[in-house]
Order: structure tokens, then C-alpha cells, then sequence
């Protein structure tokens, strides 16, 4: 139960975001369905590829290319797609008619190709030597810039040289959740295409879980992440453990690059999934997952997902238009919330000080100044002021009784 | 074991969590907000009393109209202060209702979030959108999705593929950016009278009103002008300048710069001035950033072909309201095609109102002249231009 004591954190915030919400707006009472839809749709994107970015971290490493492999997956999907569809009176490919065949040609290329970065990631990192960050940080320059060039030489050799590869097939569209689901009905309601995301999700979170949790493997990937020299001189084989564990990583991210692809109709190098890499270790983190490696559970990162979407979508409903400019505050919030609240956990018994010395005065100081920022750009003035003056007093409180306690 | 349970509990609390706090308990709930609205799209269409019937009067929160962009630029400053003071004109807070400006990432997946983020709300009248993608069927089909809930949709400056999405909104209210590129094509082809070679730039290539107005160039240019760079910058503005330095490094031939959207003409001259080839090259742009301004100002610029996004805002909220409040009179006021009884327009293209076209030049030494253009563009000297713009207190347009 202990174990688990994060997880419970967190669904007892997310019943509280949502009830919360729900006081202040009625789209939750009005629409649920469609909220409910919407949230889950939005949570299984982000999810599936969070799951990835958070076994890279439980294992020790750190993966910051899932944002470019989306995109790059995304093209090659989309480029196998005009490669094998089918061609129009003019005797252009026409990717409105795909086929189950085509469709299923094109994702299985873009999981091939996830597995190959995957596999190139582990060999600079465990053959050449090069750090996880700089290995995945390559690709992260790399992928999007290359995704743009074979999608206009690809394009050019097809018909018209373009960046972009637009998608319009039904069939695989329906992939990225939007829209109905062949019109099936269950108990005379309508079954949405969220579900295709979502049923996506809950397999790979049962599946990582099983592997996590219930093989060796698993626990190998906890052990090397714990501490990867006394895990290698226990004999485990770290190579091979790193190579499943970016291979997972890069794979979870070419899934979901096929399904923001079918999302948008469109495979567009330049802006699908721009800045994601972030959003999924935020997500992981929020979820428990340690950076430092060797701790975190799939039930946390699923809950950590669900939360940050529940979180986006309910400022969305309080702010309203231009509720994603908080976006950014707010995951950063959660993030540094989320660590800081694992930390305490863990040294609490410690007599840590949080504000020492000098480092301390100025660390208030731009507390101070941070909440007054955004309480200014909230809610006015006048609540930038006092949320200024009560951190002041607050923080300057806590300074005063950890100095009392001596060094 | 102890774990294999306390994994099931998290995992069947967590995802379906939301589903069951909501969707068990309101289903009703669901079907009654839909119910109000059925049929939206045959409504919509017939003008039949249903549409927007108490849209903005069963609640004490204002509904709002909102005014979804692209992207963000000073262009849409000017089409907020129409909007405000449409707002003021025709005393949206009596009718309750009132006007927001929702400014997209510049991407399609931007805007698909916010329009389903939309749908999912209580309090949205109205919707009027520049699309960031008119190819995109995804973001035509979440438009579809907000007029089968009864929010009432319109495209302004940048419509959706005439071809296959004009079922996706009402009416299109903006620019005719043909006729803009063209006149765009006409001042160019004036100051290079004996032909030359040009370079374009523009943010998404895949807007309709950017490939509605490179058309355009082309046609108001004529083939003495040769286009060898057409470049697009995603909308960084970053790139937008390395673009015109890239076009200017690769074709020392090219003589004549053309602007498409309204932030490539700062790009423009402070790369013409930069490298000191102002004698050598002409400069046209789209529209009338304040950037464009100080280099028309500076002597960097040859002529704007300016839109007017403060009427765009201005009529598109007059629309709005009169598609909220089922207001046929208005509707056919601002679109005479309209038959309110058959529900149709009753001539092609009625469905599109076309603000109007300035051009601006910097004085009265320039080789173009008004009867250079149609009838309907106005033409300016850069301090008439500049009067207009004080009048309405913008900066830009």
C-alpha cells in the first residue's frame, strides 16, 4: 500500500481538479461524454509515448528525441502511404483510399523505423560511449530536419515537391481518436473514435506494467537504473537492458507520431510534436519516476498523464481563450511540485533546511517575485501584490524556523 | 498479489475516472444540450426559427463570440479593435453576448485542440476562423462538429477549400486574396516595366490565402516577371529574414521582393537595407505591419497592398450576432444572395463578402498610379494611409 502512496496522491487530485472545475463551470454537467471523451483522447496521446520516455528513466537514461521521432515517424508513415496508394484519373497518388493493407504497411514502417533510432541511440550510448542526453539530443536536432527533406524528395518524385503529406483516408484518420467509430452503437450510445487511442493505451500501460513488474527483465531495468555498476557486476547484461529500454522509447514515440499523424490529417516535419520530449518526461515525473533512475510505476506515469491533461483542460475551462499561454506555468508548476513533493517525502526525517544562508534570502526573493507574476497576470494587481507579500511571509516564516534550529 | 490489486485499482480508477464521475449521471444532460440544437446543419441552412434561439438570452453568463487567428501578428491588433468596437456599436453586453480574440499556435493541430476545446464548452456562441490549413480536412471536420452542437461557424481572412469543405461554415468574410495578389502583381509589374526577377516569401505556403494570392502575383505580374524563389518560414520570424538572405544569396538576378504575408515586409527591408541594394531592387508587400510602415517610411518600400482587418473584425462580429440571433435581415444585409426561406445562396460565390483593398505608395513620386488598379482599391499616399490609421486608433492593418 506504501508503494503506492503517490498514485493515491494523485487520484485524489485529479477528484479534486475536476470537482473544482465543476463548481466553477458547468461544461462538465452540460457535456460530459464529450469532456470525458476529449480528456481521455488527449491523456492516450500523450500517454502512450510517456510510457516510453518513463522506462527510459526508471532504467537510468533520459530520452529527449521523442518529440523529433514523432514527427519523423509520422513522414515515413505518410510517405509509405503515397508510395503505395493507390493513383487518381491524373495518375497522382491519391491517399484517400487507402486500404487496410496500405494502412497497415505504413505504421508498421514507422515502428521499424522507431526501433532502428532506438537501436542507434543504445549503440552511441553504450558502444561509442557518447551520454544518453547528448546520444537522443542528436536526433532531436536531426530527425525533423531529415523528415523535411525526404518528405519534399519523396513528394517531388510522386508529383508536386511539398513538406507536408496530407492524409485523408477515413480509415486511418479515425487512428488519432476524432470523429465517430463506424457508427457502432452500445446500449443506443454512439461509440466515439477516442477509443482507438485509448483502448491503444491501456494495452501498452497492462503490457509495460507486466514486463515492469512481472518479468526479470523488469527488474533488471529497475536494478541497472538504481545503480547501473553494481547491476552490471551482478551480472546483468546493462547493454542489452539499454538497448529494450530506447528501443521502448523510441517505438512508443513512432506510435504515437502515427497517431498525431491521423490526428491532423497531415504528416508536417515542422510542427508535429514540437517541444513533446518535454511533455512526456514531465509527465513521468509528475507520475512518480525519479530522474536520478530506478524509481517510478506505470500506474503512476497513467496517472500523471490523466492528471496534467485533467489540470490543462480544466484552466482551460476557467481561463478561456487563451487558456494555453498558462499551458507552460502550469506544467512547470506541477513538475517542480511533483519532485519537490517525492523529495521531502524521502529527507523530511532529515532536518533538510530549504532556505540556507544566504542562497536562501534570494531564493524568497524570486519565489516571492514568481507568484507575484502570476498572480499579477491571473487575476490584477492587486492580487500580484498580495500573493507577493504572503509568499514573503510564509517563506520568510519558514527561514526564520529552520534557522532557529541551528546549523 | 498485494501489487497485482493495487495496480487493478489504480488502473481502473485512473483512465475511466473521468468517464465515470460524468458520463453515467448526465447522459440526459447530454442529450438535452444537443437536443436544443437538433439539427443544426438543415437549420443552418433553411433559416428556420430554431437557429440560435436563446443562444444568448436562457443564461446570466455572456456567450461568447470568439475570433480564432492563425497565428500571431500585429495584423490581428487591427481586427480586435473592429471587433471591440463592433462590440460597442451594436451593445453586445444587452444582447448577451460578448467578443474574445483566441490567437492559434500556428499549427493545425493548434487550432483542431481549440475548436474541440470549444465544442466542449457551454458559453460559445459563434465562431469565426482563420484557418491555418485550408487542405486539412481534420480541422474542416472539426468545424463540421461545432455546427452539429449549434455554435455558429464562419471563416474570416483565411477560408477553408472552397472545393471540399464549404459546408464546414456559413460564409467566408475577408479579403478576395486573388484580387489582392494580383494587385499586389500589378504594382510590381508597374515598377518593372521591362520585366525582372522576383523573389517571394510568405509563412505557411499551405494557407489558403497564401496560395490565392502567390496565384494572383502571378497573374497581375504577367511573364515578364520571373519568380525564382517562393519561400515559406513557418511562421518564425527568425527564418522569415534568413529566407530573403538565402533567396538574395542564391539569385544575384533577382530584383524585385515580394512580401506575401503582412511580418515578411520588416523581414524584407531590413535585409534590403542591410545589404544596401535598395537602388537595384523594388519592394512590394501584403499588408501594413508597422514594420512595413517605417521601411515605407525609410524609403525601403515601393507600395502595400493593404486588407482591412478592422472591417473583417467589425462585420465578422455583426455576422455573429445575426447568425446567433437568427437576424435574417442583417445576414442578407451583408449577403444579399442569401435566401433566408430556401436557405441557400442564389449565386455562386454569395456566400463569400469581400472587404475592401488599399494600396499604399510613399508620395506622390511613384510610377503607380490609381487607374493602374480596379475601381474598388483605394489609393493612398503612405500620410493619408497614416491619417486613416490614427482615426482608428491602430498602429497596423
Amino acid at each position: 500500500m506504501r508503494q503506492f502512496r503517490s498514485e493515491y496522491g494523485l487520484l485524489i487530485a485529479i477528484v479534486a481538479v475536476l470537482a473544482v472545475t465543476t463548481i466553477f463551470n458547468s461544461a462538465y454537467l452540460t457535456k460530459p461524454g464529450q469532456n470525458a471523451a476529449e480528456i481521455l483522447r488527449q491523456t492516450s496521446l500523450l500517454g502512450i509515448f510517456a510510457l516510453g520516455a518513463a522506462i527510459v528513466i526508471i532504467s537510468g537514461g533520459i530520452d529527449l528525441s521523442s518529440g523529433a521521432v514523432i514527427a519523423f515517424s509520422g513522414s515515413i508513415c505518410a510517405e509509405i502511404f503515397l508510395a503505395l496508394s493507390p493513383l487518381d484519373v491524373r495518375g497522382s497518388p491519391d491517399p484517400s483510399q487507402l486500404g487496410a493493407g496500405v494502412i497497415l504497411a505504413g505504421i508498421t514502417g514507422a515502428l521499424v523505423v522507431g526501433f532502428l533510432i532506438g537501436t542507434l541511440h543504445a549503440w552511441l550510448i553504450t558502444a561509442i560511449g557518447l551520454p544518453p542526453f547528448v546520444a537522443t539530443l542528436a536526433s532531436l536536432v536531426g530527425l525533423r530536419s531529415l523528415a523535411k527533406v525526404l518528405n519534399q524528395t519523396v513528394t517531388a518524385a510522386l508529383g508536386s515537391q511539398s513538406i507536408k503529406i496530407y492524409v485523408y483516408d477515413k480509415d486511418f484518420t479515425r487512428l488519432g481518436g476524432l470523429g465517430d467509430l463506424y457508427g457502432i452503437e452500445v446500449f443506443g450510445i454512439e461509440l466515439g473514435a477516442w477509443l482507438i487511442p485509448c483502448s491503444i493505451f491501456l494495452l501498452l500501460s497492462l503490457g509495460f506494467w507486466f514486463l515492469m513488474n512481472r518479468t526479470v527483465v523488469g527488474r533488471h531495468l529497475y536494478a541497472m537504473g538504481g545503480n547501473e555498476q553494481a547491476a552490471r557486476l551482478s551480472g546483468i547484461r546493462t547493454e542489452r537492458l539499454k538497448w529494450l529500454a530506447y528501443c521502448i522509447g523510441a517505438m512508443t514515440a513512432s506510435l504515437a507520431g502515427v497517431l498525431y499523424t491521423a490526428e491532423v490529417g497531415s504528416a508536417d516535419p515542422l510542427t508535429i510534436g514540437r517541444g513533446y520530449e518535454l511533455n512526456a518526461i514531465a509527465a513521468a515525473v509528475v507520475g512518480g519516476c525519479g530522474l536520478q533512475g530506478g524509481i517510478g510505476l506505470i500506474p503512476g506515469v497513467m496517472l500523471g498523464v490523466l492528471f496534467l491533461r485533467v489540470v490543462i483542460d480544466s484552466v482551460a475551462k476557467l481561463v478561456g481563450s487563451g487558456a494555453d499561454d498558462y499551458e507552460g506555468i502550469i506544467v512547470g508548476f506541477l513538475v517542480v511540485l511533483a519532485v519537490a513533493f517525492n523529495e521531502l517525502r524521502q529527507t523530511s526525517r532529515g532536518g533538510k533546511k530549504f532556505f540556507p544562508g544566504a542562497l536562501g534570502y534570494v531564493a524568497i526573493v524570486a519565489l516571492a517575485l514568481l507568484a507575484g507574476s502570476v498572480g499579477l497576470v491571473m487575476s490584477g494587481g492587486v492580487a500580484g501584490a498580495v500573493a507577493g507579500v504572503v509568499s514573503v511571509i510564509v517563506l520568510g516564516a519558514v527561514k526564520f524556523i529552520e534557522s532557529r534550529r541551528g546549523p | 498479489m498485494a501489487h497485482c490489486k493495487s495496480f487493478l485499482a489504480a488502473l481502473l480508477c485512473s483512465l475511466p475516472l473521468v468517464s465515470l464521475t460524468c458520463l453515467g449521471c448526465h447522459r440526459a444532460a447530454d442529450s438535452q444540450a444537443l437536443g436544443h440544437h437538433d439539427g443544426p446543419l438543415e437549420n443552418f441552412r433553411t433559416g428556420k426559427a430554431e437557429r440560435g434561439t436563446g443562444a444568448a438570452s436562457n443564461s446570466t453568463e455572456p456567450k461568447r463570440l470568439i475570433m480564432l487567428t492563425n497565428g500571431d501578428d500585429p495584423f490581428w491588433d487591427a481586427m480586435r479593435a473592429g471587433m471591440e468596437d463592433a462590440e460597442q456599436d451594436l451593445k453586445l453586453t444587452d444582447a448577451g453576448l460578448k467578443v474574445e480574440l483566441d490567437k492559434n499556435d500556428n499549427t493545425p493541430k493548434g487550432q483542431i485542440d481549440k475548436l474541440t476545446q470549444y465544442g466542449n464548452q457551454t458559453d460559445i456562441a459563434a465562431v469565426a476562423i482563420s484557418s491555418t490549413d485550408a487542405r486539412s480536412t481534420q480541422i474542416a471536420d472539426a468545424m463540421r462538429a461545432l455546427l452539429q452542437q449549434g455554435i455558429e461557424v464562419v471563416t474570416i481572412d483565411s477560408d477553408v477549400d472552397r472545393r471540399a469543405a464549404r459546408d464546414a461554415r456559413f460564409a467566408y468574410l475577408g479579403t478576395d486574396n486573388i484580387i489582392g495578389g494580383r494587385e499586389l502583381g500589378k504594382a510590381a509589374r508597374a515598377l518593372r516595366p521591362n520585366g525582372g526577377n522576383y523573389a517571394a516569401f510568405v509563412g505557411l505556403k499551405s494557407a489558403a490565402n497564401a496560395q490565392e494570392r502567390i496565384q494572383g502575383f502571378s497573374e497581375g505580374a504577367g511573364e515578364a516577371l520571373q519568380q525564382l524563389e517562393y519561400l515559406g518560414d513557418e511562421m518564425d520570424l527568425s527564418v522569415a529574414a534568413k529566407n530573403v538572405r538565402d533567396a538574395l544569396d542564391r539569385n544575384p538576378k533577382i530584383d524585385t521582393l515580394v512580401g506575401i504575408w503582412a511580418y515578411n515586409a520588416p523581414a524584407i527591408a531590413s535585409t534590403v537595407k542591410e545589404r544596401s541594394i535598395r537602388a537595384k531592387t523594388k519592394v512590394v508587400v501584403f499588408d501594413a505591419h508597422p514594420g512595413a510602415l517605417l521601411g515605407m517610411e525609410e524609403g525601403l518600400i515601393d507600395a502595400l497592398v493593404v486588407q482591412n482587418p478592422y472591417e473583417m473584425g467589425y462585420q465578422g462580429v455583426r455576422l455573429m450576432k445575426a447568425l446567433v440571433e437568427n437576424d435574417q435581415a442583417t445576414i442578407a444585409h451583408l449577403f444579399p444572395s442569401w435566401n433566408a426561406t430556401s436557405g441557400e445562396f442564389t449565386r455562386p460565390d454569395g456566400d463569400l463578402r469581400i472587404t475592401g483593398l488599399k494600396v499604399v505608395v510613399p508620395d506622390e513620386n511613384t510610377p503607380l498610379k490609381k487607374d493602374m488598379f480596379e475601381s474598388s482599391t483605394e489609393f493612398l499616399k503612405l500620410s493619408d494611409f497614416k491619417q486613416w490609421l490614427a482615426k482608428y486608433k491602430l498602429k497596423g492593418s
